[in-house]
Order: C-alpha cells, then sequence, then structure tokens
C-alpha cells in the first residue's frame, strides 16, 4: 500500500467525490442533450459509473467493506441493464432505422 | 483523463467514438479504484466494463453500421432547458458533497482491506442472500436478452 492515506496527508476524498460529481453530471448532460438511443446509454453507464466512484471512495474514507460489496452489485445491475437496453434496441433497429428517440414515442405496453 | 474521456463521450458525433472514449473513462477509474485500495473492484470494472459491456456496445454499433447523429432536435428548448436543469443538479450535489463529515473509521486492518478474500468473506456470510438475488437478476436479464433478440416466427 506504500502509506497512502485517503483523508490523511496525501490524498483527500473530496477530489474523488469532487470527480464523481463532474462525471454523474455530464452524463446527465449527454442523457438530455444526445438523440441517439445507443449514446444515451452509453451517458447513463457513465452515470452509473460515477456513482460506483462514489461508493468505493467512501469507501475506503470509512474503511468498511459494505460499500465496495454494493459498488459490486452495482456492476452487475448495470451489465444486465446494457444487455436488455441493447436486445431492445437491436429489435427496434431490426423493423427501422431509428437515429432519434424522439421517433420512439410511441412504444406503448 | 476521465473527466476527458467523458466530454468525448457527449462530444463526439459517431457512436463508436463515444463507446471509445467511454473504455477510456473506465480504466482511468479502474486506476482510481486501485488507488482507493479496491483491488477487487478494479479487476471487476475492467473485466466487467472496459471488457464485456463495451465490447457489446461495438457489437451493435457494428451491426447496424455507423449512424450519424442528426444535428437538429424536434424539441426547440431543449439544450436551454438541459443547461438550466444540468447547472441546478451540479449544485445540488456539490451542496450535499460540501456538508460531507467523516465519522471515525472502522479500524479495519489496510493490508487486507478490498482483497478477493475479505471481499468474497463479507459477500458469503452477511451479505449472501443479496448475492444470490444479483445471480438471479443475471439470469432474468440473460432470458429477457435472449427473448428479445430471437428471430421472430411467424406462427400461422
Amino acid at each position: 500500500m506504500s502509506g497512502m492515506s485517503i483523508g490523511g496527508s496525501e490524498l483527500d476524498a473530496s477530489w474523488f467525490l469532487i470527480l464523481s460529481a463532474i462525471l454523474f453530471t455530464i452524463g446527465a448532460v449527454g442523457v438530455l442533450v444526445r438523440r441517439n438511443p445507443l449514446v444515451i446509454l452509453i451517458c447513463i453507464e457513465l452515470m452509473l459509473n460515477a456513482v460506483n466512484l462514489t461508493l468505493v471512495t467512501f469507501s475506503r474514507q470509512l474503511q468498511n467493506l459494505e460499500g465496495q460489496l454494493f459498488t459490486l452489485m452495482s456492476i452487475t445491475v448495470a451489465a444486465a441493464e446494457a444487455v436488455v437496453g441493447l436486445a431492445i434496441l437491436v429489435d427496434i433497429f431490426r423493423t427501422r432505422d431509428v437515429e432519434d428517440v424522439d421517433e420512439l414515442s410511441e412504444m406503448k405496453g | 483523463m476521465a473527466v476527458v474521456g467523458a466530454v468525448g463521450v457527449i462530444s463526439f458525433h459517431e457512436p463508436i467514438r463515444s463507446v471509445l472514449s467511454l473504455v477510456v473513462v473506465m480504466i482511468a477509474l479502474g486506476i482510481l479504484f486501485l488507488l482507493l485500495s479496491a483491488q477487487f473492484i478494479f479487476v471487476a470494472q475492467i473485466i466487467v466494463y472496459a471488457g464485456a459491456v463495451m465490447v457489446l456496445f461495438l457489437f451493435v454499433i457494428a451491426l447496424f453500421g455507423p449512424a450519424r447523429e442528426l444535428a437538429r432536435a424536434n424539441l426547440r428548448f431543449q439544450s436551454w432547458l438541459a443547461a438550466v436543469f444540468v447547472l441546478a443538479l451540479l449544485i445540488v450535489i456539490w451542496t450535499m458533497l460540501s456538508g460531507v463529515q467523516y465519522r471515525q473509521p472502522d479500524t479495519t486492518d489496510l493490508s487486507v482491506f478490498g482483497t478477493v478474500q475479505s471481499i468474497a468473506v463479507g459477500l458469503f456470510t452477511t451479505y449472501l442472500y443479496p448475492f444470490e438475488l444479483t445471480s438471479l437478476l443475471l439470469l432474468v436479464a440473460a432470458i429477457g436478452a435472449i427473448y428479445l433478440s430471437r428471430k421472430k416466427v411467424d406462427d400461422q
């Protein structure tokens, strides 16, 4: 570990939290601004990763392993979400060429 | 590096470049996890995210061709609304994070913190039930993906 102490002298945990906030915000911008459904999925992955960084940072800061365990669960959920989302997109792309999420507004139950 | 990659994700117009910049973000975050003494999370991040999920995205893009994004937006004030909303979001997160006060850390031995062994002990004793639930979730996701992407058979 080479004597690295976060929250102590060498590295401050707040930098990790700030980075995670910035990443989450950039992901939110992407979801709101971009039009391609694929890119919107990518941006959701980005936001999930920012949350993971927050969890790991607090876990390290409190020296409590539960944050890391929850991060593992979160990675699993993110992978499952990506798989199902991409499957839906493949199903949609197969019938027509969609470049804009507004063209998908007629989807109903 | 992570921030540069993230900006690249939302600013490139071709989806394949977005995916490749997301890989940069993933690897940078993985290195940060290693810095935060979360070795097992680092390995999981590299394998699951930078490996599997990104390959999945690249597959879908390669399957359906490089669809370029249209520049126009149907909603007129969408970018302004998005800017306002995101600014509010950033302020909310900032105030939440700036009010953070840490309690006294648990006295865990840092030499074993975040190793595979310590994570496995937590995962298979205290959190066994959520762990089994995640495996069930993965099963459901796999079945759902197969169901959604199967070839439609006309039953006549």
